[in-house]
């Protein structure tokens, strides 16, 4: 019996004032498997992430998720007056998880033990964007959600937060990864979603991990959606 | 897997609060300067002989304070604002109510130390017998700056994401305060003239009801302003 989907999605649409950015959009993914958001600019998966993790409302449709829910997204969402490990144990207290040696695992991990106690408004980009990861990663989300992980990331740095994909998919959670960097993330995605112009016009498995093919198709769906 | 009470979270919001704003201090020394200036500009600016200490003194403190105050409540989620960490603090368990305490107590220390500075600024300026009524004086102080910051902070929740809250937040912010600020302005006029306590009554009761009325609906708001 095939798994029950950790997150479910029925013809969801978001529009801002008179425009809609995501039209009927619908999707089911079960525990354990990750799903690629791939589109041009505009095409609505950084709206479809932020109405999957709750940060806006649906216009039309509805959405069912199950479990917590992590978010790493263009802001990091943290203070830059305060010091990593601070922001870290901010939100580790409002998700009500236990803090020092997780955290410390946590830093570790992503590679900021030495900065640990720096303010954050001096880090670089990619510094910020491992920060952000670890915020998504306090509470182990059931689902997580991502927009643009690799973003500024080197490679050492992109081949760790992979390899926290793969690990958080073996423990059974779902993501769902918007990205325009399909070489480094097709080798951990099942499936791939092509968003054009607000649609999922197409959801597909990832045959042999070929980030080739999947460009392929991208072009010929936008082609025939122009 | 553990959850944050609402206790847990008010105290983390108003900690990271106050955290912050003692390494930036921007809000703090903006505030600070603005009562210094606003105490002198209305004292020097009078004629001695005309008008008196016990006239110009209770509308100087209230001036002082509530224009002080906004400086602070303005920063309040400007803070937020930075980076999208309300965004942050929404993907969070955390309850509105819960950020909605913390936003408040945050607030109540930082214009509460606005205030403890203030007023001696206010003691040097203006030669009114406060020594003897200062107890009943903070209690008015307390009870006016409760409300102020109540719905203050759900008004600054609502105007952090127009384009130019800072402006926005006077203007939709200064009608509600009314009742409060002229409750104090006439309690404090009162008090520094010595008189009974039976005068005091009504306004204090008006400045009472305000504070119960707004906590309360800017308390059952805020979870609706949260959502985009």
């Amino acid at each position: 019996m095939p798994a029950s989907p950790s997150i479910r999605v029925r013809e969801v649409s978001r529009r801002f004032g008179h425009r809609w950015v995501v039209r009927k959009v619908s999707l089911d993914i079960v525990p354990g498997e990750a799903v690629m958001l791939i589109g041009g600019n505009g095409a609505g998966k950084t709206t479809l992430l932020r109405v999957l993790a709750g940060l806006l409302k649906p216009s039309k449709g509805t959405i069912e998720l199950t479990g917590t829910v992590g978010m790493v997204a263009h802001h990091t969402m943290m203070y830059d007056a305060l010091t990593a490990r601070e922001n870290l144990a901010f939100f580790a207290r409002l998700h009500g998880v236990p803090r020092d040696e997780w955290l410390d695992h946590l830093l570790e991990l992503l590679g900021l033990s030495h900065v640990a106690h720096e303010r954050i408004g001096t880090f670089s980009r990619g510094m910020l964007q491992r920060l952000a990861i670890a915020r998504s990663l306090l509470h182990r989300p059931d689902v997580l959600l991502l927009d643009e992980p690799l973003s500024g990331l080197d490679d050492a740095a992109a081949q760790v937060v992979l390899q926290v994909i793969q690990e958080l998919k073996s423990r059974g959670a779902s993501l769902v990864i918007a990205t325009h960097q399909l070489v480094e993330l097709v080798s951990v995605a099942e499936r791939v979603g092509i968003m054009v112009q607000g649609a999922l016009v197409a959801l597909e498995p990832i045959e042999g991990r070929d980030a080739a093919a999947v460009v392929a198709r991208y072009r010929e769906l936008v082609t025939h959606a122009a | 897997m553990p959850r944050s009470t609402t206790a847990s979270v008010a105290f983390a919001v108003a900690a990271k609060d106050l955290k912050v704003e003692l390494r930036t201090k921007t809000a703090f020394v903006s505030s600070l300067v603005f009562a210094v200036l606003v105490l002198a500009v209305l004292y020097f600016a009078r004629d001695k002989t005309t008008v008196g200490d016990f006239d110009l003194a209770p509308g100087a403190l209230w001036v002082t304070f509530t224009f002080a105050g906004m400086l602070g409540l303005n920063r309040a989620f400007l803070l937020e604002r930075e980076n999208r960490a309300l965004d942050g603090l929404r993907l969070t368990p955390a309850s509105a109510t819960g950020i909605f305490l913390g936003k408040v107590m945050g607030n109540l220390v930082f214009l509460g130390v606005v205030e403890l500075v203030s007023l001696p600024l206010f003691i040097l300026f203006y030669d009114v017998p406060i020594w003897s009524q200062l107890p009943i004086l903070v209690a008015v102080i307390a009870m006016a700056t409760v409300g102020f910051v109540a719905v203050g902070t759900l008004l600054s929740a609502m105007v952090v994401r127009t384009r130019f809250s800072e402006v926005m937040l006077p203007v939709l912010l200064l009608p509600f305060l009314v009742p409060p600020i002229v409750s104090a302005v006439q309690l404090t006029w009162r008090i520094l003239a010595l008189r009974p306590l039976s005068e005091l009554t009504g306004w204090l009761s008006l400045l009472g009801s305000f504070d119960i009325i707004f906590f309360t609906l800017s308390l059952m708001l805020f979870e609706a302003i949260l959502v985009e």
